[in-house]
């Protein structure tokens, strides 16, 4: 079911043609032209004394030696060796050009594509595996790189060579050129026939690639869970039919490659063979000179050696089309949230927050909110209470407008979020999320997210109010202790005050906790609280809890069931209502007492 | 590139040209040598395709084998090992250097056979045509010995490096995608942006520093072999010149020599993949060099048809790295079958630690935890799981159906103990309202799931497996009072001759249970039933106080009329 829904989200992506993807990467390789030209004029270099060492000792032969002319012998030599070292310096140069254009090319698309995925809602987020993104900017541009590293500028080198030999042969002897060009019909159909196969083994091993990676990541973060239920066999046999898939796509394009490459030598055998035959007729004819045909052999031969060349080429070129096509594709991904026209940046805020009549849903036809009305003025206390899945994180999820409602609107100050401009918007909310993540690195970043704006004190004192000093002076290296991948070394509730406390250093105009001290201990929870009361003067809160303890000091209480807010007011005027807020409120205290 | 086939199409070229120029058969030679030249070539492609197919294949098998292996290794590696190793760094060293230990296995053995055959074949024709020309030309060869030494070392370093880093980057981008919420909703996109782009700016740097010494290795085979054709053409010429060699023996000599050409550069290639291939199966092995856990390692070896469900610590002291302070210390702790524990104490004081220390997520000492009697270690793993049903306090859920994440620890339950799980866990109705009920795709971690379905989900998960000893390690934090009630209500039914321990801060879900204890800083201070302990007016009563506390002061400002 999920393989099927991934191999179907990828398939959507379309294809690409050669051309388009071609000249998308040139793109990035525009800015380091200037690099580029040196690298190919380094390249004419090289090929240059390449061909000049053969020429040299042609020369050496024919002349000196056949005329026993041992000084022109010893000039002969030193012009060859000249020729070996400027080549050595050339070639070395040329690759470190080539090399270089195209780590600065990659990085440039690397970078482009990490920034994209930035900017990205998390309604993408929601449908794409972490995995299966990483595959995109660390994988397949991987891939890419390995077109420079190859040398696939040689490319230029080869076609060059194939049009000099070929143009070469025309003026030998047109008739026996032309006999030679006999194969290339149906090479140019061998061609395309590999190429449409190989191109979709490398698609289809680039998704399996990234089904991998998916599987992976989710595998080695799920670990605990998988031993906890003993489940390491079936989960490593998932694992090996992913890895079978991905062997067989390559298996399937080694075949084509090796139906492919060796073809290109039964065609140059047959281009000599047809020459060899044509030829001979003609010498008996005596249409031709024997020495013709003798050159015409060694052409053919040197016609087939760039095409040989472009024939194992041609193979990382496809490889790498793959890829590109994947990340364009990535790249061509419209963020959904329209940022408007005209962004809003309000000076100072006041903190009033408005819902009205909102109904937002994550898939289409399935409303988890439903026409929410509410008012917050500024500075006021609301608690958000309601039984799970009522739709709760979702209110605070469209008021940061992670997703935009269906119908109706959310006004900050008056002005409707999608007026604002998200990052501003953003920057006026604490939020503790619900789903506590924290990064690897140390506590202290963790707390200010290496945000320059954080100060040091600000972070300590972010820790101090919410408690979590207590266990980071325990910790040998306090403020500096590692944190692993996710806090993994932390207990719950610690994860739980480290995230807490980001959201009080960096000291925003509404704070909004989505239980935020769920797994905090009660004595903890009511020092947070205290310190809350203070924190919160003059700030407008949204607060969810499930604890009621912890929304004792709200204004005023909105209950919300299905997605629908059922009651609102002060915790009197609910308990005095009778209704679902009372209830809650015995069920907690009826078994104390 | 050279086989049979290869040398046998010049040589029938030779003959042909030859025939064709002075032979007295040469209008039968017409057809011959072109017909004899396409079989050789046929001959050769038909080689080449098994060649390039057995070849390649077998470092696809390899891969295939390799890959496998780590990933099993993987599963049974004890839990510190993920808590200290970055999920993006194995998953770079899974598919990069995975990658990389292939191209050394296929292209690297292919161009090693390649260039010896080669090499083997143009030697032995020189030596025929001159063994001491052929000894000369051979001078600047072992300066590939030097090369090797001097800069393979130096290769592979900064191989190592390389993937090393982009093991780092491929971490960052992990993180970050899967941090994508904070990152959003505290606006650091741009900070990490900058990180990014410092990370790959740095990576280019590597991978820029490796050319500088890689790029070296190519033009040095491409400088060796002109280096040995110049002393061919000065030694053969003067040779030659002195009319010890003749000038169509020189001319032959040079077309071998020149045939070396190629095997010297593929040399070249081969330097550089075994030098990054190593490294990589440097990595790639270090995966494979962690010992497993102790649970896979020893198996247990007790018979045990049916797990009771008696749990008993004895003296139990535990931490986490031998220099880490002591975690749990001496407990002592005897949960008799089918009775309830609660487990109460302040954050970080060891309720998560002392619980997964039962399905040897990290292995307890030996001698302190006993199940029906039998220490834990002598119990097959299997078995001990399997009695083990654990809902955590961090919840796991897979990207697949609600159903595939119930039925994950029990496969062959039926689709009625799937429905009374969720039943049990109060999930039904939340499903019934998704459009594909339990067909929902819950997706990455299950973040189409509020708090309180995770939870449930997982409490489901648990119960399908139907186990002697359940654990909810604070499993209703995100679920509504509503809710828990409901479900421990049901729950008492369920575990009716079942043990359960209940880590929780609300004192009303541990309440009821047989025995609570409270944890303070990894040791029992407290326990007894929920009557006893009140009447100790310790820690215990104390939180009581403070959960009853705020409805004191409610019932206060009750009486005391309207609030400010
Ligand atoms: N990202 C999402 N995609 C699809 N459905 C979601 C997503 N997040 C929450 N839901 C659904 O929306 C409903 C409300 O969830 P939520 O707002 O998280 O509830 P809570 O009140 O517990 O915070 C739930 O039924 C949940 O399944
Ligand atoms: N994997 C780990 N490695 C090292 N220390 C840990 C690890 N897990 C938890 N700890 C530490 O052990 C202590 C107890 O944690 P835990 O048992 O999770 O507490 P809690 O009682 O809140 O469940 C905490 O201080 C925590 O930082
Ligand atoms: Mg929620
Ligand atoms: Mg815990």
């Amino acid at each position: 079911m999920k393989d099927a829904q991934a191999h179907q989200d990828e398939e959507l992506l379309g294809k690409a043609y050669d051309g388009q993807l071609i000249r998308q990467l040139l793109r990035y390789v525009a800015p380091y032209r200037l690099w580029v030209v040196a690298s190919l004029l380094l390249l004419f270099l090289t090929t240059g004394m390449q061909l000049l060492g053969p020429y040299i000792t042609k020369v050496a032969i024919d002349t000196y030696i056949a005329a026993r002319d041992l000084h022109g012998l010893n000039v002969a030599v030193v012009a060859y060796l000249i020729t070996v070292l400027v080549g050595f310096v050339s070639q070395y140069a040329q690759s470190y050009t080539m090399q270089y254009t195209g780590q600065r090319a990659m990085h440039d698309l690397r970078t482009q594509l990490f920034t994209h995925l930035q900017r990205q809602d998390l309604a993408f987020f929601d449908k794409n595996p972490v995995g299966r993104l990483m595959t995109r900017v660390i994988n397949d541009i991987e891939t890419l790189n390995e077109l420079f590293g190859s040398g696939v500028i040689a490319l230029l080198g080869d076609l060059l060579t194939l049009v000099g030999v070929a143009v070469a042969m025309l003026a030998l002897d047109w008739r026996l050129a032309l006999i030679s060009f006999v194969t290339f019909p149906f090479m140019l159909r061998a061609t395309t026939a590999y190429r449409k196969r190989a191109r979709d083994t490398y698609r289809d091993s680039r998704r399996i690639l990234a089904r991998m990676n998916a599987y992976l990541q989710e595998s080695i973060s799920g670990m605990a869970t998988v031993q906890t239920f003993g489940q390491e066999a079936r989960h490593f046999n998932r694992f090996k039919e992913i890895n079978t898939q991905h062997r067989d796509a390559l298996l399937k394009s080694i075949q084509y490659n090796a139906v492919f490459f060796p073809s290109i030598e039964l065609f140059s055998a047959i281009s000599v063979g047809l020459v060899l035959w044509a030829g001979g007729v003609m010498i008996l004819d005596e249409r031709v000179l024997p020495g013709v045909v003798v050159a015409f052999v060694q052409y053919v031969h040197r016609l087939f050696t760039p095409i040989r060349d472009l024939a194992e080429k041609y193979n990382i070129l496809q490889a790498a089309m793959a890829s590109s096509e994947r990340v364009f594709k990535l790249l061509d991904v419209q963020e959904s949230l329209v940022e408007p026209a005209t962004p809003t940046h309000p000076v100072r805020l006041r903190g009033e927050i408005e819902f009205k009549d909102v109904w937002l849903s994550y898939t289409a036809g399935e409303p988890v909110l439903r026409e929410i009305s509410f008012r917050v003025a500024p500075g006021e206390k609301v608690a958000l209470v309601g039984a799970t899945g009522a739709g709760k994180t979702s209110i605070i999820s469209a008021l940061c407008r992670f997703y935009d409602v269906e119908r109706g609107s959310i006004r900050i100050d008056g002005i409707d979020v999608r007026e604002w401009d998200k990052r501003t918007l953003r920057q006026q909310l604490g939020l503790v999320l619900q789903d506590v993540f924290l990064f690897s690195g140390d506590i202290a970043r963790n707390i200010s997210l290496g945000d320059p704006a954080v100060a040091e004190e600000r972070i300590a004192e972010a820790a101090r109010r919410v408690h979590a000093h207590d266990f980071i002076e325990r910790l040998p290296e306090g403020f500096r202790a590692v944190v692993e991948e996710r806090g993994s070394t932390l207990s719950q509730g610690e994860r739980q005050l480290l995230s807490f406390a980001r959201a009080l250093a960096f000291d925003r105009p509404i704070l909004i906790l989505d239980e935020a001290t769920s797994s905090v201990d009660t004595a903890t929870e009511l020092l947070i609280q205290d310190a809350l009361k203070t924190l919160l003067l003059g700030r407008t809160a949204l607060i969810i809890a499930h604890r009621l303890s912890t929304i004792q000091f709200v204004d005023r209480i909105i209950v919300l069931h299905k997605g629908r807010i059922r009651e609102e007011g002060t915790h009197q005027e609910l308990l005095a209502h009778g209704g679902i807020y009372s209830r809650l409120y015995e069920l907690q205290y009826q078994p104390l007492a | 590139m050279t086989d049979v086939g290869g040398l046998a199409i010049p040589w029938l070229t030779k003959d042909a040209l030859d025939t064709f120029l002075a032979g007295p058969e040469r209008a039968a030679a017409l057809w011959k040598y072109p017909a004899l030249i396409v079989l050789a070539a046929g001959v050769q492609v038909i080689f080449r395709y098994f060649w390039r197919t057995h070849l390649f294949g077998f470092s696809r098998h390899i891969e295939w084998d390799f890959r496998n292996a780590i990933v099993a290794h993987l599963q049974r590696l004890p839990l510190r090992y993920f808590t200290h190793t970055k999920t993006g760094d194995l998953m770079s060293r899974l598919t990069n250097d995975m990658v990389s230990f292939r191209e050394m296995l296929g292209m690297g053995v292919m161009a090693v056979i390649d260039a010896a055959f080669t090499i083997a074949t143009s030697l032995l024709l020189m030596v025929v045509i001159d063994p001491w020309l052929t000894l000369w030309s051979l001078l600047p060869l072992p300066s590939i010995t030097i090369l090797v030494l001097l800069i393979g070392n130096r290769i592979f370093d900064r191989y190592r490096d390389v993937q090393r880093h982009l093991s780092t980057l491929s971490t960052f981008v992990q993180e970050n995608l899967a941090g994508i919420r904070v990152v959003q909703a505290y606006v650091q996109e741009e900070n990490q942006q900058r990180h990014f782009d410092d990370l790959s700016r740095e990576y280019q740097a590597l991978n820029l520093d490796l050319v500088k010494h890689w790029g070296y290795v190519t033009p040095v085979m491409t400088v060796l072999s002109g280096l040995a054709a110049t002393i061919v053409l000065w030694l053969g010429g003067r040779k030659v010149a002195m009319g010890t060699m003749s000038l169509g023996e020189l001319v032959g000599f040079y077309g071998y020599l020149g045939m070396l050409t190629w095997p010297m550069l593929a040399i070249g290639y081969v330097i550089n993949l075994y030098q990054r291939g190593s490294a990589a199966l440097v990595r790639l092995l270090e995966i494979l060099d962690t010992p497993v856990a102790a649970g896979y390692q020893v198996p247990g070896t007790a018979r045990v048809s049916k797990v009771c469900g008696e749990i008993e610590l004895r003296n139990l002291s535990f931490r986490y790295t031998p220099d880490a302070p002591l975690t749990l210390q001496g407990i002592t702790l005897t949960i008799p079958a089918g009775t309830w524990c609660g487990i109460v104490g302040e954050t970080g004081s060891g309720k998560t630690t002392l619980v997964s220390l039962l399905p040897r997520l990290y292995e307890p000492p030996p001698g302190t935890i006993f199940i029906d009697g039998i220490e834990l270690c002598e119990l097959p793993l299997q078995t001990l799981k399997q009695a083990i049903g654990f809902v955590s306090q961090d919840i796991f859920l897979f990207s697949e159906t609600i159903r595939d994440n119930i039925l994950f620890g029990n496969g062959g339950a039926t689709s009625e103990d799937l429905e009374t799980a969720a039943d049990l866990a109060q999930l039904t109705s939340s499903i019934q309202e998704f459009t594909h009920q339990f067909d929902t795709l819950l997706g990455e971690r299950g973040v189409r799931l509020s708090g309180g379905q995770k939870q449930r989900t997982a409490l489901a998960r648990a119960i399908v497996k139907n186990p002697p000893i359940l654990i909810l390690d604070d499993a209703f934090s995100s679920v509504d009072i509503e809710t828990e009630e409901r479900i421990l209500e049901q729950l008492k039914g369920f575990m009716r001759g079942r043990t359960a321990i209940l880590i929780s801060h609300r004192i009303s879900t541990v309440m009821e249970a047989d025995q609570i204890v409270y944890l303070k800083d990894g040791r029992i201070v407290e326990r007894g039933s929920h009557e006893e302990l009140l009447a100790l007016r310790g820690y215990y009563y104390r939180l009581y106080r403070r959960q009853l506390l705020t409805r004191e002061l409610d019932a206060l400002s009750d009486n005391g009329g309207a609030r400010a």
